[in-house]
C-alpha cells in the first residue's frame, strides 16, 4: 500500500492497456508498482507527470490488486493528456481515498442502480463487487442512458451482466440510431419499467448532475426513503486528504467524509447538483 | 509562581544572542509603520518589541510556507524560536493543527516545523483598531498552546513556562543569564495590565456578536446582506492569505512526480471548477459568502477549534474596505 509517511507522493504505475470505450471515454488498465487495494466507490489521485492530478473512482473489482482500471472521459486539461498517452507510458497513483459503497448493507436487499454517461465507471466496479456477493443479494437492476449508441461504454460487460442471474440491464439512449432496439429518452425514463420491491431495495446514482439530481427526484416520487439513496458525488478533490479545501460541500469534504453520500446526508448542503 | 521567571532584559538579549549558534530566532521588530517578524541576529536582537498586538504576517506561514515541495524528503532544519506571539495568533495554530496533524492523514511537513519550533507568546499591552479577539473566546495573552509567554516590564523579561520544551529552554537560557524566579508582585502587575486590556477590547467591542452567535448569524442572513458586503470585493484573497487559520492550497505537478502545496484560497476565481466548467463558486457574491459560511458555520460543525480568532487583520488587508465586524453588528441587529 502506498507510505503514509508522506500523503502526497504518488506511487507509480504502468500504463498496460488503453480501451477505447466511446468516441469521448477511455479506460486505462494500470499496473501499480506495489499492491493496490481499495472498497469499491473509494477514489484516486491520477497524476500526469508534471501535468496535473485528478480524482477518478476506479471501475474495476475492487478484489483485484495487481491491476487497477480507471475509466475517463476527455473533458479538461489532464483528462486530454491522458486520452493521448498509449501503453508502456508511466502515470502516479495516490489513495484510495474517501468512503465508498457501503456493500454490507445491501444485503438481502433488491438493488436499482442508475447510471449515465462515465458514471458508469464507479457502477461497474461496485457490480463487479455485487456479483461477488450475489448469493447475499435479491437482485441487481442496472438502469443504464447515454447519449448516443455510440456512447454506451462497457458493451461486452454488459453483454455478460445481462447473461448472468440475478442481474437485470435496462438501457437508454436519448439519440437512437437504426439499429438501436432499446429504450429512447433519459436515463429516468428506465425507472418508469422497473419492477422492484422498494421497501426491500436500496438506490445507487452516479452520473452527470443533472442526471443525479432528476434520477434522485424520480427516486423520492417512486417512494425511496432519502437514506436509501446513494450518491457518489463529484467536486474538485484536489489533495483527496481533506485538508485543501476545494471539494467543501456545506459541512463535509466531500473527498473524505464522501464521495458517496445518501441523499439524507447531503440534502440540506449548497450547490450538491453542481 | 513556580513556573514563573524574570530576566533582566540586557541580560535577555545577551543570552538569545548565545542561543543563535544553536536556533534560528525570529521576533517582532518595528520598520516605520508596520511590526513584522524578522529573522533575529545579533545586530537586530535589542530592537525586537514585545507585548504589542499582531505582527503584519500571520504565524501560519511559518508553518504552512506560500509554496512548499511536499514530495522530496524533509530539509532537516534548524529549530526555530519565534518569539513575541500574540494570542490570537497562538490560538489559531489549533485549527491548522486540527487539519494537518490529523491522525489518519498527517502532513509531515507540517509536523516537522511544529515539532522544530519552540513558541514564545507575549502578552498585549496595548490593541490596534480591528482587535476583537476576545469576542471569539481568546484572551489577549496566552493561556495554551505556546511553550513560554513573556512579558517585558520596567527592565526585566517575565517568562511563564507551559510546556516540557519551554522548561527546556529556560534551562538552556541559565547558562548565559540570571534566571530568578518572578516576584509575586511583578505577577500582580503583569495580571493587571492584562486585565486592563481584556477590559478595553470588551470596551471596544461591546456590540459584536460573540463567537458562538455568528454561526446562527452567517446562516440566516438574507442574500441581499452578501450583495451588499460583496459589491467592493475585487476577489484578490487578501483576507484569506493574511488570515491566520485559512489554509486551503492547491497541489501543483512539477516533473518527476513532484507536488507543490500552494496556499489558496476560495475568494479567487475557479476555486471549486471542476472539469467540463462545472463551478459552484461561479459568482463574487457567492465566494464571498462562502468564506463566513466556511469560518463560521461548516468548519464549527466538523472542528473543535475556532476558525476566526479576531486578529482583525481581513479588515486591515481589505483594498475594498469591506470590515467583517460591521457585516456581523448589522447582521446582529
Amino acid at each position: 500500500m502506498p507510505d503514509k509517511t508522506n500523503i502526497y507522493k504518488p506511487i507509480k504505475a504502468k500504463l498496460l492497456e488503453v480501451i477505447t470505450e466511446s468516441p469521448t471515454i477511455k479506460t486505462f488498465v494500470l499496473e501499480p508498482e506495489q499492491d493496490f487495494s481499495f472498497k469499491t466507490g473509494e477514489f484516486i489521485e491520477l497524476t500526469v507527470d508534471g501535468i496535473g492530478e485528478a480524482p477518478f473512482t476506479p471501475s474495476s473489482s475492487p478484489l483485484e490488486t495487481k491491476k487497477i482500471e480507471v475509466t475517463i472521459m476527455k473533458t479538461g486539461y489532464v483528462t486530454e493528456y491522458l486520452h493521448n498517452m498509449k501503453p508502456g507510458a508511466t502515470l502516479g497513483i495516490r489513495g484510495p481515498f474517501g468512503r465508498g459503497y457501503p456493500v454490507e448493507k445491501f444485503h438481502d436487499k433488491e438493488i436499482l442502480v442508475l447510471g449515465g454517461g462515465c458514471g458508469f465507471a464507479p457502477i461497474r466496479s461496485l457490480l463487479y463487487n455485487l456479483m461477488a456477493v450475489s448469493d447475499k443479494l435479491r437482485k441487481v437492476t442496472l438502469c443504464y442512458g447515454s447519449k448516443t449508441p455510440d456512447e454506451c461504454i462497457y458493451k461486452p460487460y454488459v453483454d455478460e451482466l445481462k447473461n448472468t442471474p440475478k442481474f437485470e440491464v435496462l438501457r437508454t439512449v436519448d439519440e437512437p440510431d437504426e439499429s438501436w432496439e432499446e429504450s429512447v429518452g433519459v436515463a429516468t425514463v428506465l425507472l418508469d419499467k422497473v419492477k422492484i420491491d422498494i421497501k426491500n431495495s436500496i438506490a445507487v446514482v452516479c452520473g452527470p448532475p443533472v442526471m443525479m439530481k432528476f434520477g434522485t427526484n424520480k427516486l423520492l416520487e417512486m417512494g425511496y426513503p432519502e437514506h436509501d439513496i446513494y450518491l457518489s458525488m463529484e467536486k474538485n478533490m484536489s489533495c483527496g486528504l481533506g485538508k485543501c479545501g476545494h471539494c467543501m460541500m456545506g459541512k463535509y469534504f466531500v473527498c473524505k467524509d464522501g464521495p458517496v453520500f445518501t441523499y439524507d446526508e447531503i440534502k440540506d448542503q449548497p450547490d450538491i447538483w453542481s | 509562581m513556580e513556573n514563573f521567571y524574570s530576566v533582566l532584559i540586557s541580560e535577555w538579549n545577551r543570552a538569545m544572542e548565545n542561543l543563535l549558534q544553536q536556533y534560528e530566532i525570529y521576533a517582532p521588530i518595528q520598520t516605520d509603520e508596520t511590526i513584522d517578524y524578522e529573522i533575529i541576529d545579533a545586530d537586530n536582537i535589542s530592537e525586537a518589541v514585545y507585548n504589542i498586538p499582531k505582527p503584519t504576517t500571520p504565524l501560519k506561514t511559518f508553518f504552512l510556507p506560500v509554496k512548499e515541495n511536499v514530495t522530496k524528503p524533509n530539509q532537516s532544519e534548524k529549530t526555530r524560536i519565534i518569539t513575541g506571539i500574540p494570542s490570537c495568533d497562538l490560538q489559531a495554530l489549533n485549527i491548522l493543527d486540527e487539519i494537518y496533524l490529523d491522525k489518519e492523514y498527517q502532513d509531515s511537513y507540517y509536523a516537522d516545523k511544529r515539532e522544530k519550533t519552540i513558541l514564545i507568546g507575549t502578552s498585549c499591552f496595548s490593541i490596534q483598531e480591528h482587535c476583537h479577539c476576545i469576542s471569539y473566546e481568546v484572551k489577549p495573552y496566552p493561556e495554551s498552546v505556546c511553550d513560554i509567554s513573556l512579558a517585558e516590564v520596567g527592565n526585566k523579561i517575565h517568562l511563564k513556562v507551559f510546556t516540557k520544551k519551554g522548561e527546556g529552554l529556560i534551562n538552556s537560557l541559565k547558562k548565559y543569564a540570571t534566571i530568578s524566579k518572578s516576584p509575586q508582585i511583578e505577577i500582580e502587575e503583569i495580571e493587571l495590565k492584562q486585565k486592563k486590556i481584556e477590559n478595553q477590547l470588551l470596551e471596544n467591542n461591546r456590540d459584536l456578536p460573540d463567537y458562538k452567535k455568528t454561526g446562527e448569524l452567517v446562516e440566516q442572513a438574507k442574500d441581499e446582506i452578501w450583495q451588499k458586503y460583496s459589491s467592493t470585493c475585487v476577489s484578490c484573497g487578501a483576507c484569506a492569505t493574511i488570515c491566520p487559520t485559512c489554509s486551503c492550497f492547491l497541489l501543483v505537478d512539477k516533473q518527476g512526480f513532484e507536488k507543490v502545496r500552494q496556499l489558496d484560497a476560495c475568494q479567487y476565481p475557479g476555486f471549486e471548477r471542476v472539469a467540463g466548467d462545472e463551478d459552484p463558486l461561479h459568482g463574487l457574491a457567492k465566494r464571498f459568502k462562502n468564506r463566513y459560511f466556511c469560518k463560521y458555520f461548516w468548519k464549527p460543525y466538523k472542528f473543535n477549534s475556532i476558525t476566526c480568532t479576531g486578529c482583525g487583520r481581513c479588515i486591515e488587508a481589505c483594498i475594498g474596505k469591506i470590515n467583517k465586524n460591521e457585516l456581523f453588528r448589522e447582521l446582529a441587529q
